[in-house]
């Protein structure tokens, strides 16, 4: 008696599993690529509007953010990987 | 001030917090220890602050002033501050390398440190850790003094810092917005990826600690912006002499202030020429002088007299006001009964 509701449960897992795997591929998976471009393409603005003197646009808050240096040294590496850069542009964060 | 006269300077410049500003020259360092000796006599908690890198403060009180707050001499009342913009912007940068140390690795701390080095030499430098002293400052006050005076530097470093507030209110709301975008997104980005994927969302931690920084300053930038223009507690006093430079200047820092929502008052004409004695020789190179100052008083009281603002005026003096007893002897009054 006992091992046919633990038979019947095991299925029911499995096909709560196989569901959800459908309804990933057919509503999830579309976005998942543009979802992250769009949170890296956000990071990035955030970056620019914070760092804009590095591209030579006057920045007041220039000397206030480099108290967030350290939080932020770690994406700047991956931006400017993603850019293509191996090494990070003159005169910005030395990350590497 | 004649013995026994009850001193009413007191009750003419009386905000618990004041500016004092001018042309270089027109003595405002002079004039803002002797409201800062008088209001302490009268028994407020005063503190004098200044901002001035050159700095002569401890020359007008006759006695040391140090780079924190300390007490004149023997008074019970009065203390006084000279900040060290270069100092400050030092103590600024030590403060980001030790945070830094504690949170970047290594391999990148040496970078960090060249860039921030470089970053030391801007000239927002300076300005910026200037300001975030004079936020402490004006942050401290309730609690140990009942009117802090400022004494400023030259107008033009003045009123770029007094506007610093609204500037960067705006800059840190836009820099939130932007980090809130940042942040929904890496949520949504959190929920839909892949378990094994190594680009998982935004370092909990690092956000944490940016996002804190940055409503951290968005609200020191406000509250100061709240104290500068409150008419109930600041006021920018100004200082000037009878003389074209002055005069036109302080119009027009009277104007840039009046648009940033400062308020402004009183004015103070300093180093009026007593007029000639009776029966004095009449002397013609004096005589033009004296003309011309009353073409500049004339002017002060147009530009400046017509609104609630009080108008007042020192004479020149034969002994230099140096040191607390002859700060306490120095007659400032109504512009009015000055040159009547």
């Amino acid at each position: 008696m006992l091992s046919r509701w633990r038979r019947i449960g095991s299925s029911l897992r499995r096909a709560l599993r196989q569901a959800r795997e459908i309804y990933e591929g057919l509503y999830i998976a579309p976005y998942r690529a543009s979802i992250h471009r769009e949170y890296l393409r956000q990071h990035d603005s955030f970056l620019l509007l914070g760092y804009s003197d590095l591209l030579g646009v006057p920045n007041p808050a220039q000397f206030y953010m480099l108290e967030l240096y350290p939080a932020l040294v770690d994406q700047f590496h991956e931006w400017h990987l993603r850019l293509g850069l191996e090494h990070p542009p003159e005169g910005g964060f030395r990350c590497c | 001030m004649s013995a026994g006269a009850p001193d009413l300077l007191p009750d003419l410049v009386d905000k618990e917090v004041m500016f004092f500003g001018g042309k270089g020259g027109v003595g405002k360092t002079t004039l803002a220890a002797a409201c800062a000796t008088r209001l302490a006599d009268r028994g407020r908690r005063t503190l004098l602050v200044s901002t001035d890198p050159a700095h002569s403060t401890s020359d007008a009180l006759g006695v040391q002033v140090g780079s924190a707050p300390g007490p004149v001499g023997d008074h019970e009342h009065l203390e006084a501050v000279e900040l060290d913009p270069d100092a400050e912007a030092d103590a600024y940068i030590r403060d980001v390398k030790d945070r830094i140390e504690e949170a970047a690795p290594p391999r990148i701390a040496q970078e960090a440190m060249n860039q921030i080095d470089a970053a030391r030499g801007s000239p927002g430098a300076v300005e910026a850790a200037l300001f975030d002293r004079f936020t402490v400052i004006l942050n401290e006050h309730g609690r140990r003094f009942d009117r802090i005076l400022f004494d400023t530097a030259p107008t033009g470093q003045t009123l770029r810092l007094l506007t610093l507030p609204e500037v960067m209110t705006e800059w840190m709301t836009n820099l939130i917005r932007a980090r809130k975008k940042v942040r929904s997104l890496a949520r949504m980005w959190g929920n839909v990826a892949l378990p094994q994927t190594d680009q998982g969302p935004a370092r909990k931690f690092d956000d944490d600690l940016l996002m804190g920084a940055l409503v951290r300053r968005r609200d020191r930038f406000k509250a100061v912006r709240s104290v500068l223009t409150d008419r109930e507690r600041t006021s920018f006093v100004f200082v000037l002499t009878p003389e074209h430079l002055p005069v036109a200047e302080t119009e027009r820092a009277v104007g840039a202030l009046a648009k940033a929502g400062i308020p402004v008052g009183p004015i103070i004409t300093n180093q009026i020429l007593p007029p000639l004695p009776d029966g004095a020789q009449d002397d013609a190179f004096t005589a033009r002088r004296l003309a011309r100052q009353s073409r500049y008083l004339e002017r002060i009281r147009c530009s400046f007299g017509g609104g609630a603002m009080t108008l007042l005026g020192v004479m020149m003096q034969e002994e230099e006001a140096v040191g607390l007893e002859a700060l306490r002897r120095m007659e400032i009054r109504r512009l009015s009964t000055v040159i009547d």
